[in-house]
């Protein structure tokens, strides 16, 4: 049982897949936010429904792997008002369409009101013109979070379970990045190579991001547009003086 | 902050009209005191378990009015009882059709009610009825009730129910019989459905929504409440509930379109069966939850009933079945009403049956937001 500060604490709690029953986390007097991991999208979707009443008081994330299905997740956690993350794995060329797709929802629908990561992030440093790492909007920059396995093992993230990169945790990100460039990887020619690092090259480095491309051309595109316009758009009149 | 919980709670299932529509069985059972007590608690026993503060009581019948108010008064001291002795917050709401209303009951609407009631007409008024009477009586009788209860201060609100003759009459002079006849500032329409046992009306439901039917009649109403009664101070359902969504992004939206009714609120009749609402605790036995009468808690109930694991599971149950997620307005509607549906498809486990409909609403009060917002930026209020 952990005390009334070690709860003040923490961040966030996870729930590793949705079937478990919600009672107990309705009952839970502590307001820690939480944050609903969706293993199997095509199975759990149903599901979010019976953590919507969370929200009433506290914050509730849905993170989803970039797996078959995934869209359908996004869609029904923003309709029920759920902030999203986008699990941090290579999507495979045929979900190109679904991850451009979930994009242009969160950038044009104006229903959307809550942050998909991480799109949301990308696109403010775009649009605010500021230097962003990708690495630490997925929370998998060592030098800031750590994942500890279930046998008490430190280490990046899910993705990298039984891929434990062999560099010390704090020197893995540059170390990496200057391999990628080194092997002659897209990483060297990409225009978007400061704000990623190379996050799409893990696991496997020889992985195409044409499509991850597109989305960062997309969101740069759209935080120009946003910045013209607002730009173009004559003064509030608030009254203050 | 917590929602209140919603208890929808039939003190009796008597009524006063014969109405060719309506859904509920009606009985001769009513509430006593005692059971009100006993309900009441197991009531406040799942609130606090779940820790809400808050219980909204819906008062309906059957028809409410068939109870004395001085029953009313004394039910409204055991709650007030029971809310101060275990620390929740109650707030009752009226719904009557005013046939019974009479400056008796002044007293306790000022006091239990806040001054406010809900009530029922249609135009034109096809099928209400006193027991024996005609529409045209039950209309007149009604309008005298509706302007006696103003005289006596009480804030009223409409709800409306569109017929064929509705949609012939067209949305203008609809408008005008409400809002510049009677002078009703707060109405609400909703969608019949054949509820309960059918009949030749009931057989007429749903209501067409292609062409010049039931849609049309609505989007046409919205754009006369817009040029005419918004900035007056008119507010109808649902169409107001929707701009602000569309405008602010507030979610308060119909019982119909929230995200799972079953976590919101109950419904209970006076033999004590729980429901999820008040066709399906009186029509649709079947469909039942249990009965908070007997040894159990009310969380026990909900958490074995299959009946509620039944209603719990739909909305999600229809993102796999129907083309919900490919619609534009999930986040405000997320299937519609489950008794919609199992009055029209025998199943719950299909979408609203005024689909269609909805989303024509929706389309509309979402470019009247659109349009509102330009007029705004125009004139540097963006």
């Amino acid at each position: 049982m952990l005390s009334l500060k070690e709860r003040e604490d923490l961040a966030y709690v996870q729930i590793l897949g949705l079937s478990a029953p919600v009672d107990g986390l309705l009952r839970w007097e502590c307001r820690t936010p939480v944050d609903l991991v969706v293993e199997k999208p095509a199975q759990e979707l149903p599901l979010l429904y019976k953590y919507s009443p969370l929200l009433s008081d506290r914050a509730v994330r849905v993170s989803v792997p970039l797996a078959p299905g995934f869209g359908k997740v996004v869609k029904l956690a923003i309709a029920l008002d759920f902030a999203v993350k986008l699990e941090g794995t290579q999507p495979a060329p045929s979900l190109a369409d679904e991850l451009l797709g979930v994009a242009s929802d969160y950038l044009y629908r104006p229903s959307v009101s809550v942050p998909v990561e991480f799109v949301h992030s990308l696109f403010l440093a775009f649009y605010r013109q500021e230097p962003v790492s990708l690495w630490s909007v997925q929370e998998e920059d060592p030098r800031q979070v750590r994942y500890i396995t279930d046998a008490g093992e430190e280490t990046i993230g899910k993705r990298f379970l039984n891929l434990a990169p062999s560099s010390d945790l704090d020197e893995f990100l540059p170390a990496y990045r200057a391999e990628l460039i080194a092997e002659g990887r897209e990483c060297r020619e990409c225009a978007f190579v400061d704000s990623c690092s190379g996050y799409f090259k893990w696991p496997a480095r020889d992985y195409r991001c044409d499509t991850i491309k597109t989305l960062f051309q997309m969101l740069v595109e759209a935080a120009s547009e946003l910045r013209n316009d607002l730009a173009a758009c004559p003064p509030t009149q608030t009254g203050a003086t | 902050m917590k929602p209140p919980f919603s208890l929808i709670l039939l003190p009796t299932l008597r009524c006063n009209a014969d109405c060719e529509y309506c859904f509920e069985t009606r009985t001769e059972d009513r509430l006593s005191l005692n059971r009100l007590a006993i309900v009441l608690q197991k009531v406040i026993d799942h609130m606090q378990e779940r820790q809400l503060d808050t219980l909204s009581i819906y008062w309906q019948g059957g028809e409410v009015m068939t109870q004395s108010p001085e029953w009313f008064e004394r039910a409204h001291e055991l709650v007030q009882e029971m809310a101060t002795a275990r620390e929740t917050r109650i707030v009752h709401y009226l719904q009557t059709n005013l046939i019974g209303y009479g400056p008796k009951w002044n007293p306790v609407i000022a006091e239990m009610f806040d001054n406010s009631l809900g009530t029922s007409m249609d135009f034109p008024n096809l099928y209400r009825r006193v027991k024996g009477g005609t529409p045209q009586q039950y209309q007149e009788l009604w309008e005298r009730k509706v302007l006696a209860a103003r005289d006596a201060g009480i804030k009223i609100g409409v709800i409306a129910i569109p017929n064929a003759g509705t949609v012939a009459a067209g949305a203008e002079a609809f408008y005008s019989y409400f809002v510049e006849r009677l002078g009703i500032m707060d109405f609400q329409v909703n969608t019949p459905f054949p509820g309960g046992s059918s009949n030749a009306v009931k057989g007429t439901y749903p209501l067409s929504t292609d062409g010049d039917g039931c849609s049309q009649f609505l989007l046409d109403l919205a754009d006369i409440w817009e040029k005419r009664g918004r900035n007056a101070g008119v507010r109808i359902g649902p169409f107001d509930k929707l701009l602000a969504y569309f405008e602010q992004g507030t979610k308060d939206v119909l019982c119909i379109w929230r995200e799972n009714c079953a976590n919101e609120f109950v419904c209970i009749d006076p033999r004590g069966h729980v429901a999820q609402c008040d066709c399906w605790v009186s029509s649709y036995p079947e469909y039942r939850f249990g009965n908070l009468l007997d040894p159990v808690s009310l969380a026990d109930l909900l958490r074995t009933s299959d009946a509620h694991r039944e209603f719990a599971s739909r909305p999600g149950r229809l993102m796999q079945t129907e083309e919900c997620l490919d619609c534009n307005y999930l986040a405000i509607c997320h299937g519609g009403c489950p008794v919609r549906a199992y009055s029209v498809h025998g199943s719950l486990l299909r979408k609203d049956p005024y689909c269609d409909l909805y989303r024509k609403i929706f389309a509309r009060m979402e470019e009247m937001s659109a349009a509102r917002c330009r007029v705004k930026a125009g004139s540097g209020q963006c």
